[in-house]
């Protein structure tokens, strides 16, 4: 037997045994009741013991390798098909000389690498600039003299907005 | 027919018992038209707000009170980047943030916005280092005090203990709500599902992107299929024609289906770093170019959990008070409470939130 038909095998023996399980479960649970006992009362019980049972079961198949192993296949097949929608369209929009999603994700690269280069360098400033200032004598504590902390970004300038809503 | 004999003849109380549900569940359905309205008009947020700072798609809402704030160290919610954050003000007696404000906090909320494909490549450093700083420095501005009170939920709360390490000097006190901090245990789903032999995380977000709303959905969906796909449709079924219940169903799930993408390297670095490798624990979580370090928050912390969580198991929790260098430290265990019923639930309301807004009084000038 190939090694896919058996992992598929497996697969299939642990949805069987999930199903065995729960109907083994949600029997036991109807024996348990009285049959003495008010219909509507008996009725929720009953559907309280099978769905706890049915939850139980789940809850074991879901942690079982078989799932999660199967989980990991339908993720690669979802992961492939959106590479491939995505190739598809890249293509279809340099045919047409119009902008990819990759063209966009270079564009946007650079500027953050740029943002990251500028940023690093203020940070370096700030810390300069607050050491010249610590050594002229201004107040260490002063913030708007000198940063306490250069690694904090100031990233674009915040708009402060008033008006309920 | 004796009618003593007929009240305890089991079959005629199950023919009863079959004839009054027929007609429950005739008047049930009659329930149906004024549902789809009522469900058309569901509120989102109660507590009057405004907005006091913008920057990209984060907003700043400042909650109003009817007075003047008791206190002036301002208090903040960190809500997580999945999902919308008006869970904590969801409706008149079951808001969080309602709480706080009446207890005489000055509370502002951080609604950080639907991500675009454009914010794919933010990463934790541009939310903690960036967009929380800025909001930070904006509250210590405006209220002219120099720290402010932080609480974060859910992942909102991961990213509060790493911006409390990062910068100490900022924060009078932490409140975690099911916040996860420990990744090494294996009793919630989602640690299992995203172990590396079993999910690429960089193949995933190379090909998607932003991780996207509907695949967190069904995730979030899959961790109590029972619970989620039977038990709540008969719930809901059994209840549609009381008004209370069906006002508490509708926001709820409102909320619950209204989720956003998550940035896709704020993802990649959440599955990997801390999913993954459980970084954050071992003290070696970088954000930007910086080392989170647990033991640098010395503030006051209060960690509040939910026995019953799904999502943030206990586990992952609990570890936190004793990985920080705080003295002042408490944390607070709502038994058969989950996730959401922390922020919504009843018994939080009763029993949490008066303890809470106690414990930040008592820390707060």
């Amino acid at each position: 037997m190939s090694e896919d038909s058996q992992r598929t095998a497996e697969q299939a023996a642990a949805f069987q045994k999930i199903w065995v399980d729960s109907v083994t479960k949600t029997m036991q649970t109807l024996f348990t009741f009285n049959p003495e006992a008010v219909p509507p009362e008996i009725a929720r019980q009953i559907r309280r013991g099978i769905l706890e049972a049915l939850a139980k079961s789940w809850d074991e198949f879901m942690r079982s390798p078989q799932f999660l192993e199967g989980m990991k296949q339908w993720m690669d097949q979802a992961v492939t098909f959106r590479k491939m929608s995505n190739d598809f369209v890249a293509t279809a929009r340099s045919e047409m000389q119009a902008t990819s999603r990759d063209d966009i994700d270079t564009v946007m690269l650079t500027v953050r690498h740029m943002e990251k280069r500028i940023l690093d360098r203020v940070d370096e400033l700030a810390t300069q600039v607050a050491d010249l200032s610590n050594r002229v004598g201004h107040s260490p504590g002063n913030r708007q003299a000198a940063p306490a902390n250069p690694a904090r970004k100031r990233r674009r300038t915040p708009r402060q907005r008033q008006g309920a809503h | 027919m004796n009618p003593g004999t007929s009240s305890t003849n089991p079959w005629l109380q199950w023919q009863k018992a079959a004839m009054d549900e027929t007609l429950a569940a005739v008047g049930r359905m009659s329930h149906w038209p004024l549902l789809l309205e009522k469900a058309r008009h569901v509120r989102k947020g109660v507590t009057p707000s405004e907005t006091v700072y913008e920057e990209d798609r984060l907003k700043l809402r400042h909650f109003i009170s009817d007075g003047e704030p008791r206190f002036r160290t301002p208090l903040v919610f960190i809500y997580a980047l999945v999902n919308r954050p008006y869970i904590l003000d969801l409706k008149q007696g079951r808001s969080v943030v309602a709480h706080f404000v009446e207890q005489g906090f000055d509370t502002y909320l951080v609604d950080w916005g639907v991500p675009l494909n454009a914010d794919r490549h933010l990463t934790l450093d541009d939310y903690i280092n960036g967009y929380m700083v800025n909001v930070l420095d904006f509250l210590r501005q405006r209220s002219g005090t120099d720290k402010v009170n932080i609480l974060g939920y859910c992942m909102g709360g991961t990213m509060s203990a790493m911006f409390t390490a990062l910068h100490p000097d900022c924060v009078q006190n932490l409140i975690l709500l099911a916040a996860p901090i420990d990744f090494s245990s294996q009793d919630g789903l989602l640690n299992l599902w995203t172990r590396p032999e079993y999910f690429d995380v960089d193949r995933f977000v190379d090909a998607f992107g932003n991780a996207p709303a509907q695949f967190l959905q069904s995730i979030f969906l899959l961790l109590r299929p029972v619970g989620n796909l039977i038990e709540k449709p008969i719930n809901f079924y059994e209840h549609m024609h009381e008004d209370k219940f069906l006002d508490d169903f509708l926001t709820t799930e409102s909320w619950l289906n209204d989720n956003i993408p998550v940035p896709g390297e704020v993802y990649r670095q959440f599955v990997k770093f801390l999913y993954q490798q459980n970084l954050l624990t071992q003290n070696r979580m970088p954000v930007g170019k910086r080392i989170v370090n647990l033991k640098n928050i010395t503030c006051p912390v209060l960690n509040i959990m939910a026995s019953q969580d799904d999502l943030v198991p206990c586990s992952q929790g609990t570890p936190f008070t004793d990985l920080v260098g705080s003295t002042d430290r408490r944390t607070i265990l709502l038994q058969g409470s989950g996730h959401i019923g922390l922020a919504i639930g009843g018994r939080a309301q009763r029993e949490v939130w008066p303890q809470a807004c106690e414990w930040l009084a008592q820390r707060t000038s």
